[in-house]
């Protein structure tokens, strides 16, 4: 009788001591520290500098997430005027910015922010494009507003990207709401979209005939996802996304695939406690990578056509938490190697691949800086 | 025996809804109700605004997001800081519990009585004590040096 009981309360023990964190990935790979890179700071004095841009001419358009779209050139920042209010609370604000890959002809640039339009009190992730004219946006667009609003102020996502064919994807986080918007289809929140460049639905979205859906999604389960790129050999979206305590994950998502938040999971509560103990299920996709611990990841480009060729069709990850640039190597569509560069540059809030074969980040605090060759 | 633990439940649960009607009628409200309040709202939005770094317990990442559990900021001597980086945020270096960190903690953007509320949620839980609960009136009077 003793021994069942201490036997019982050794197991209980272990089980309280294990759930404190979650449990390592055991196909991870060393995280090696490569110091053959430093940076330059072509754009001081930023606090967040959530989105970039580059325009033809060589201006940089940064949004920074209080609200502020700034354009920059020869040393010069200028604020654009005629920029939607932004909800700009904890994670809201003004988020990722993109061109669209016609924007030569067409000029349209693409925006998401947290946006506080509706009736319902609180804000949800909008999708919007505009012109740029001097320093005003006009003809502005509203393409897609989540909905209802919620007050809660994390999770809104939100990065874009563009496919071959000119589709618009960008991701919208589970508002806060883990347990209601990501597993349904029907609502949004922890999905990724896709619609056309215009805004329509294209006709062959996974859940165009599902009824009472949200037609512009993609792919659904996901938590906060603020990576988005398109692979430059393959064409395929990648995303990357924050896991609570442990269980960031890097995903492909595929039309109408479910990634599983929270009913699967690689993380736990960030109070220690378990919210699954599962995670894998029939149904819900396994991501290609997850961290443990969480490493924040934010922004991520693949390397292309770049002045450090060594580089060229890895996937660099911006680490917020711990202040370096992750890259993943990859070998098809699997990730088979990391490395840490740049350790200690800073809070990574932006990754993209620079027109000029560098690329350029976003740190918190500091401005966007372009990495360089030692 | 079952049927005594029962009935006590049952007493005690009944005497607590007594008490909560009693107090609710007569507008009888000790500074304890008030503050237990303030830090159930706050609980909320520590949940929302703070958790994702500084973790369930406040116990932080060593090295990287400092502990406000049994923090040396959420005392007497140092509430008005504490205060100061809740309502505008935080960069550069300091030092918590005789460790230094140094990094950035956005403006979260909150309204004062907010503030008021997720900091005396955080002074008084995981180990803080002793701090005067904090209202949005003073919230107001702390201003960014």
């Amino acid at each position: 009788m003793k021994t069942t009981l201490t036997a019982l309360m050794l197991s209980f023990f272990t089980l309280q001591l294990c759930a404190q964190e979650a449990a390592p990935n055991p196909n991870d790979f060393d995280l090696v520290t490569n110091d053959d890179y430093t940076i330059e700071v072509v754009v001081p004095e930023l606090t967040n500098p959530w989105g970039l841009a580059f325009l033809p001419d060589g201006a940089l358009l940064i949004t920074e997430k209080a609200g502020e779209l700034i354009h920059f050139k020869d040393g010069i920042k200028t604020l654009l005027t005629g920029v939607p209010e932004v909800f700009a609370r904890n994670q809201g604000g003004l988020l990722d910015i993109k061109l669209h890959p016609d924007y030569a002809n067409n000029g349209w640039i693409y925006l998401t922010y947290s946006s506080i339009e509706g009736e319902e009190s609180g804000a949800h992730t909008a999708l919007i494009r505009f012109k740029l004219e001097g320093t005003a946006i006009t003809n502005i667009e509203k393409l897609y507003k989540g909905s209802p609003n919620t007050r809660k102020a994390h999770h809104f996502g939100s990065r874009i990207a563009f496919d071959a064919q000119n589709h618009v994807y960008f991701s919208i986080g589970d508002r806060g709401a883990r347990d209601e918007n990501p597993q349904d289809i029907t609502k949004d929140g922890g999905k990724i979209y896709r619609l056309n460049d215009d805004g329509s639905i294209p006709s062959d979205n996974p859940f165009v005939n599902a009824s009472d859906a949200k037609k512009g999604i993609w792919s659904y389960g996901h938590r906060n996802p603020q990576g988005l790129a398109v692979h430059p050999e393959t064409g395929a979206i990648w995303n990357h996304e924050h896991g609570p305590k442990g269980g960031d994950e890097v995903n492909i998502p595929e039309a109408g695939k479910n990634y599983g938040w929270p009913v699967i999971s690689y993380g736990i509560n960030y109070s220690g406690t378990e919210f699954t103990e599962i995670t894998e299920k029939e149904g819900m996709e396994q991501p290609i990578y997850y961290w443990v611990p969480s490493i924040a990841p934010c922004g991520m480009d693949f390397v292309v056509n770049s002045a450090y060729t060594e580089l060229d069709g890895d996937l660099l990850v911006g680490s917020l938490k711990f202040k370096y640039i992750e890259r993943l190597k990859v070998k098809g569509n699997k990730i088979v190697g990391r490395e840490k560069l740049l350790d200690e540059a800073g809070r990574m809030r932006n990754v993209v691949m620079g027109p000029d074969g560098h690329i350029y980040l976003g740190i918190e605090g500091l401005g966007i800086a372009k990495m360089i060759k030692k | 025996m079952k049927f005594t633990i029962i009935c006590s439940a049952l007493l005690l649960l009944l005497g607590l809804r007594f008490r909560e009607s009693v107090s609710v009628s007569t507008e009888i409200y000790t500074i304890q109700d008030v503050l237990e309040e303030s830090m159930e709202r706050g609980a909320e939005i520590y949940e929302d605004y703070c958790i994702q770094c500084h973790m369930g317990k406040g116990e932080g990442t060593a090295g990287i997001y400092p502990p406000l559990a049994e923090s040396n900021w959420l005392t007497p001597e140092r509430i008005d800081e504490a205060i100061a980086v809740v309502k505008y945020g935080q960069n550069g270096e300091i030092q918590v519990n005789g460790a230094t960190y140094n990094g950035v903690m956005a403006n979260l953007g909150l309204y004062e009585d907010e503030v008021a509320d997720v900091v005396n949620y955080i002074a008084n839980s995981w180990g803080n004590s002793g701090n005067k609960m904090v209202t949005e009136a003073y919230v107001k009077t702390i201003i960014e040096e």
